[in-house]
């Protein structure tokens, strides 16, 4: 075997490195609470990237009437769905009990939360993004790598 | 199909780089395959959806069309037309950008509260228009939600195809390159340890004898 230069390889590692810049990119400067996007005309947050992320009334209106009008200022959108080092699940990040309602309601499931933390499998996370397509965004962890 | 080795100097450094260079290419390979994995779920979840939302717009335009030829049948096309061209409004689409494991989809939304198509005159009109305008409102959002669909189908296609192909390059070039690179300087390394023991033998044999 003779040694030979690869000549793609300088290019590839480029790509892999925005690969990792990019995974990221969509998550949330800040969260908003449902409240005060129910208020704003065109409800949107600004993602680390720079860019926004807009939100669709009907599915904040649909939040909106599964939790009680006192509860809308404890949810905070978007929910983040992290997905660690197991591929076979995925983690909602959960700051108050008011998305354990939210997502059980989703579901049509009971779940609890551990450590923050709401596991659920591939096929509820596909339920999950269907009926929440701009109040849900993935967190790619760190523990990816672990 | 045997690795092609990559061009380095045979030195201690250049394994250690190649090795800190590997244990980075499979990070990589493994981030790369997770948000792959959810692509392709995003993917497929789109695509049903855009195959329900085409339907659903057929079925919506065939029925506006039997309902709009029948409100022409009783107001007349003349009649009707003079009164539809004073109302013709165009509709407010409300359009911005989410965000899908790192793939900018488009999102629109039908606003005025989906009812644009209503500002005719309701004294010189009947219940036949306004079922053809209800029915007529319905088509626009399927059209809207149509093109929201086709759109992030197209995106993510696109992106998935990127993606696998840096998969692709990852796991049948990129680490095998590395691997069999690594392996080859282990192998020089050791056959260079090897020479230098029977050198230092022979030298040894040498400096007795003498």
């Amino acid at each position: 075997m003779m040694p030979t230069n690869l000549p793609y390889e300088r290019m590839l590692q480029e790509c892999l490195r925005g690969e990792l810049r990019v995974v990221n990119a969509g998550l949330p400067r800040s969260q908003k609470q449902l409240s005060t996007l129910l208020r704003e005309e065109y409800p949107h947050i600004v993602c680390s990237d720079g860019s926004t992320h807009s939100f669709k009334k009907k599915e904040l209106e649909h939040l909106a009437s599964m939790i009680d009008t006192d509860k809308q200022e404890s949810l905070l959108l978007p929910m983040l769905i992290e997905l660690g080092p197991n591929q076979a699940e995925a983690a909602i990040i959960c700051q108050t009990d008011v998305e354990e309602k939210v997502i059980s309601e989703i579901l049509n499931m009971p779940v609890t939360p551990k450590q923050g933390r709401i596991t659920i499998y591939k096929p509820q996370l596909a339920l999950l993004r269907k009926a929440l397509k701009t109040t849900t965004q993935y967190v790619f962890s760190p523990k990816i790598l672990e | 199909m045997p690795q092609q080795l990559i061009k380095v100097r045979p030195t201690k450094i250049e394994l250690v780089k190649l090795k800190r260079r590997l244990r980075l290419a499979e990070r990589v390979q493994k981030i790369v395959k997770d948000r792959l994995s959810i692509l392709t779920m995003e993917f497929l979840q789109t695509a049903r959806e855009t195959v329900e939302a085409k339907r659903k717009l057929i079925d919506a335009f065939s029925e506006t069309y039997k309902a709009l030829s029948i409100a022409t049948g009783y107001h007349g096309y003349i009649a009707l037309e003079k009164e539809l061209i004073a109302t013709e409004t165009g509709p407010k689409v409300a359009a911005g950008l989410r965000n899908i494991a790192g793939v900018r989809i488009p999102s629109f939304e039908l606003r005025d509260n989906g009812k644009p198509m209503r500002g005719y005159n309701l004294v010189d009109t009947s219940s036949w228009l306004d079922h053809a305008a209800q029915l007529a409102e319905k088509c626009l959002e399927a059209t809207v939600e149509l093109a929201e669909l086709q759109r992030s189908l197209e995106l993510l296609g696109m992106e998935i195809n990127r993606t696998k192909r840096i998969t692709n390059a990852l796991e049948y070039m990129i680490i095998p390159g590395l691997q069999a690179t690594i392996k080859y300087l282990n192998m020089k390394f050791e056959e260079r340890d090897r020479e230098e023991k029977g050198r230092l033998k022979r030298v040894k044999v040498l400096v007795a004898r003498g």
